[in-house]
């Protein structure tokens, strides 16, 4: 019994010994396991699988040829979004690189990159109700459905919306399918996707935008790989190497100079 | 429905990726927690009093706070507190931190079960092995062990049947089981977006996973029915 108590002290101290030494620059970090980890979800078309299961989009393509210019290679993770920053602090991923707007939340827990792509919030309700809600001022007397945490749910509540925090943007499109909230507020590049004709969601179209907003990628505080993926922006703008892939995706229009 | 069937076998080739990784969780989670369980249980009914008083405080932490949160704390802790990220990045990372609080916690509710069967056994069982000359260990594992077994199968098939659903957890720390598969047709994936019915669908694995766990354990207990 005393041998396994000793055990157990042993392994607890060895935990508390590895946990030293971490004063390195982020950079080298990345340099020296040779991967950079690319913490996104499944955003289509900033991050999504092809027909053979490899990660493809505007910022994984872009991820990609920015890990190449380190030397390293982009190996990409999918992760709860609530849990992003958490995944960061833990090292568990290097940076966030998945159509992130730059909301207060995301720019005093991580240091941001330059802003790439233009987004907005818009509304989403009902085709047959569209009409009526063409203004900010109409939208007053609906219940929300937003994604908990996302730049929709800072909008609403800036407007004193009532609303319901769901866990992604694709329940809150579903709540309003299912006609248990009169609206959503989403991002516009999703929208562009998800709802109207052709898609999923063909009963729901979008109306007012509610602000605009950027894109940004996300690294751990202090890391200096900010830096360097500003550069590599600058330079991937300047070559034209950027505007090519955007096209590809079809988000050219969004892109901001860099 | 035409557009779910067109959509099916793209979902159901997900969907069933998903659910190897659910699959496999429940697997490893039952090798661990067996014997973990059993030496838990050991350790709580120890007459040596740190060691029992360890224990016991270790399974109050574990039964006291919810899988999600220890989930958690074991994938996140080493990287945000120990600046040391053991688990790393990838799929096989949160599928490791995964196992280990899956066996944790799930070995601490075993115990229980376990102390209850081993203590249920009438101390007579003991004295008969004693009075045959039977050493200690003897009447552990022929006379006490095979009698709890009998005892425990109905209140473990009840935890192993929830330990199936329970795996759903592990989708917090992205453990991309059969729930996280469900659920990115939703948000988007492979072409189709929007998709409500494939979390829904989630539900007829589970239900014929656990619908094949009853009859396998009904029958297990049938078999132990010679004791009496």
């Amino acid at each position: 019994m005393k041998k396994l108590i000793a055990l157990l002290l042993a392994t607890a101290l060895s935990f508390s010994l590895t946990a030293c030494g971490s004063s390195e620059s982020d950079m080298d970090y990345v340099k020296d396991k040779g991967t950079l980890v690319v913490g996104i979800t499944d955003f289509e078309p900033m991050d999504y699988k092809d027909d053979s299961g490899n990660w493809i989009g505007f910022d994984a393509d872009m991820a990609k040829a920015f890990a190449e210019s380190l030397g390293v290679e982009a190996e990409f993770v999918e992760i709860d979004w609530d849990n992003k920053i958490m995944e960061l602090d833990g090292k568990t991923i290097d940076c966030v690189w998945n159509g992130m707007t730059l909301t207060d939340e995301v720019t005093s827990s991580m240091d941001c990159s330059n802003a790439y792509c233009n987004n907005a919030q818009i509304v989403i309700v009902p085709a047959d109700k569209a009409d009526q809600y063409q203004t900010t001022d109409s939208l007053s007397d609906l219940t929300f459905a937003v994604e908990a945490g996302s730049a929709g749910e800072e909008q609403v509540s800036a407007l004193g919306l009532e609303y319901t925090a769901v866990k992604a943007q694709a329940d809150a499109l579903m709540e309003v399918a299912a006609g248990t909230s009169d609206a959503a507020v989403i991002d516009s590049l999703m929208a562009a996707a998800m709802v109207g004709e052709g898609t999923s969601y063909e009963n729901l179209t979008y109306t007012v935008g509610l602000n605009s907003e950027e894109y940004g990628v996300g690294f751990r505080k202090g890391s200096d790989l900010v830096d360097a993926l500003n550069q590599f922006f600058a330079d991937s703008y300047k070559d034209g190497s950027m505007l090519e892939c955007a096209q590809t995706y079809g988000v050219q229009a969004a892109i901001i100079e860099q | 429905m035409e557009q779910i069937a067109e959509q099916l076998p793209i979902v159901v080739h997900s969907l069933n990726i998903g659910f190897l990784q659910t699959l496999k969780l429940f697997f490893i989670t039952l090798a661990g927690a067996f014997p973990l369980g059993l030496v838990i249980a050991f350790g709580s009914m120890s007459r040596f009093r740190p060691l029992s008083y360890l224990t016991k405080t270790i399974v109050w932490i574990v039964r006291g706070t919810p899988l999600m949160i220890q989930l958690l704390i074991v994938y996140y802790f080493p990287g945000l507190v120990l600046h040391n990220p053991v688990w790393g990045g990838g799929e096989t990372g949160r599928f490791a931190a995964a196992s280990v609080s899956f066996i944790l916690n799930y070995a601490c509710y075993f115990s229980e079960i376990y102390r209850g069967g081993i203590q249920g056994v009438p101390i007579g069982q003991e004295e008969a092995g004693l009075v045959l000359g039977m050493t200690k260990r003897q009447i552990f594992f022929h006379v006490t062990l095979l009698q709890m077994i009998k005892r425990i199968v109905p209140p473990m098939s009840n935890e192993i049947i929830t330990l199936v659903k329970d795996t759903s957890l592990a989708r917090i720390i992205a453990l991309q089981e059969i729930i996280w598969a469900g659920q990115a047709f939703m948000k988007g994936s492979q072409g189709i977006s929007g998709a409500i019915w494939p979390l829904f669908f989630t539900a007829v694995y589970y239900l014929i996973c656990n619908g094949a766990l009853t009859i396998l354990l009904d029958r297990l207990e049938k078999k132990l029915d010679y004791f009496k």
